[in-house]
């Protein structure tokens, strides 16, 4: 039976730190963050907080102090059931489209008659009919993640890892990416936890909002984002609630970097 | 006029090739250096002509070419797995390092008087200084690739399933692939050098002998024409190497240069 109130994500008491040429620094200091089954968490925080950190200890990719649990496991390593989406040049340059989507299929041993439908699916998700075989380096900025963010689908995990996925691309591509992602995560519900630095960004797209200190970082604000998804962009950046919210977590935001201007 | 841009390229690299030759021919004709070491390009020719009539230059050519290839191919196969091992493994790294390091600047041919005391004169003399000279470029690049590989790569390749053991074939070794071409590259070069050069101080047979053996002999118009033959059959295959080598690097951004060249 499935416990409905443990949370999908469990981070508790997180603490991180690098050794660098001038000593050691503190990136995570006894971080909490717990996200339940759905839920759409996005973090945001002055640039150097360690929200990318977190980010990477949750997608076991670097080792800690605490306790990271996914359905109450203790995290050891990285897994298909975090499926992980950089900000770029994470595509294997090597493999076509085609390629790079069916890559973590193949990894499972999939039979190719079976993996076949689930990549076509995929590349029509996308929009990128007609572009099956071409190389990374032949696709736009936004092309790449969005075969970045398909390739991460295919292999269909529980929880999506966003690490400034739409960073690298134009203010106009930015904003066709975000309805894609918002779409893609109403059709599926999975569990997303996103790093940005953008606050109507996060604002847009998700449940909850964590607002991080400067290093060393911790989670000093949350908001509740209560938006209706049904309605269209347009109508969502005019109301009122979307801009009540915005600016509490931008005046938050400001308040942690002008914090670290002042130290 | 479709056919323009592309011969004036061809042109543009004949002209300078073809200037060389006119002066080597005004410098023979005009006796500015002695004929009987420069011999003029019209002997030099007919010399090559007669070189490819007989069937000698054909034979000694293949003995060059078989050891230079078993050379290269046993250095460029060892040469990744070290490079790959050495990027992979800190115990590994620890223990090579210095050798590749120490040996890395050491020009292979002084070593081949030792190897001739140590084979004998022949074969195996010329494929070991050849498969020394591969080795450490190869090594080198191969090292130099596979520790680029960026983070987000390997991540993204863990987090989709990839295995220990993967990591190696279908991450690391596929990221240092054009650094591993570029070591190609300059194997193959040391190949023919290295060939040719043991030939002609410890072998009985290969074109290096051949060359050496019409120097000491004095018939300078058929050494030049050996070395003719030599030039050719180098310049031949470094072009199936770059074509190659474009064919497998396809997906890298250096294909992307070529194509717009």
């Amino acid at each position: 039976m499935r416990d409905v109130t443990r949370p999908k994500i469990d981070v508790s008491r997180l603490s991180k730190s690098y050794v660098t040429d001038r000593g050691a620094v503190l990136a995570l200091r006894g971080t909490d963050l717990a996200i339940a089954e759905g839920e759409f968490v996005s973090i945001v925080g002055p640039s150097g907080c360690g929200k990318s950190t977190l980010l990477y200890i949750v997608g076991g990719f670097l080792s800690a102090d605490g306790e990271v649990l996914i359905d109450g496991q203790a995290v050891t390593g990285p897994g298909t059931d975090r499926g992980v989406v950089f900000q770029e040049y994470a595509l294997f340059p090597w493999l076509t489209v085609r390629g790079n989507i069916s890559y973590g299929l193949e990894r499972q041993g999939m039979a190719t008659a079976e993996r076949m439908p689930i990549v076509e699916r995929l590349i029509a998700l996308i929009g990128l009919k007609g572009f099956e075989d071409r190389y990374p380096r032949e696709l736009s900025g936004g092309m790449k993640q969005r075969v970045a963010i398909a390739r991460t689908l295919a292999c269909d995990p529980a929880i999506l890892l966003l690490d400034e996925p739409l960073g690298a691309l134009d203010a106009q591509t930015r904003e066709i990416m975000q309805d894609e992602l918002l779409r893609i995560w109403l059709n599926t519900r999975k569990t997303v936890l996103m790093v940005t630095h953008d606050v109507t960004e996060a604002v847009y797209l998700s449940n909850r909002i964590c607002v991080m200190s400067a290093r060393p970082g911790q989670i000093v604000e949350e908001f509740t984002v209560d938006l209706d998804r049904t309605k269209t962009r347009e109508e969502t950046f005019l109301s009122d609630a979307f801009n009540k919210v915005r600016n509490e977590v931008w005046l938050s935001v400001r308040r942690q970097a002008l914090a670290v201007e002042q130290k | 006029m479709m056919p323009r841009p592309y011969f004036k390229g061809w042109l543009l690299r004949v002209v300078p090739l073809l200037l060389l030759v006119g002066v080597w021919a005004f410098v023979s004709a005009t006796k500015l250096a002695d004929p009987a070491f420069l011999p003029s390009p019209l002997a030099v020719l007919a010399a090559f002509s007669d070189l490819l009539s007989g069937g000698e230059i054909a034979r000694n050519l293949l003995i060059t070419l078989f050891r230079a290839a078993v050379g290269l191919v046993l250095g460029a196969v060892s040469g990744v797995w070290i490079g790959l091992m050495m990027a992979r493994s800190q115990i590994f790294r620890a223990y090579v390092a210095p050798i590749v390091g120490g040996t890395y600047s050491l020009p292979k041919s002084a070593l081949i008087p030792l190897f001739a005391l140590w084979f004998g004169i022949g074969n195996v003399t010329a494929i070991c200084a050849v498969y020394l000279a591969c080795l450490l470029p190869m090594i080198v690049n191969t090292f130099h690739g596979v520790t680029a590989t960026p983070k987000v790569l390997t991540w993204s390749a863990e987090a989709l399933g990839t295995g220990d053991r993967e990591m190696l074939s279908r991450i690391y070794l596929r990221h240092a692939l054009p650094d591993i071409f570029t070591g190609l590259r300059i194997a193959l070069g040391f190949s023919f050098v290295l060939a040719i050069s043991s030939e002609m101080i410890a072998s009985t047979s290969g074109i290096g002998k051949l060359v050496f053996m019409y120097g000491e002999n004095g018939t300078y118009d058929y050494m030049f024409g050996a070395l003719s033959c030599i030039v050719i059959v180098a310049f031949l295959a470094d072009r199936a190497m770059l074509a190659v080598t474009a064919y497998c690097l396809r997906w890298h951004e250096s294909a992307a240069r070529a194509e717009t060249a």
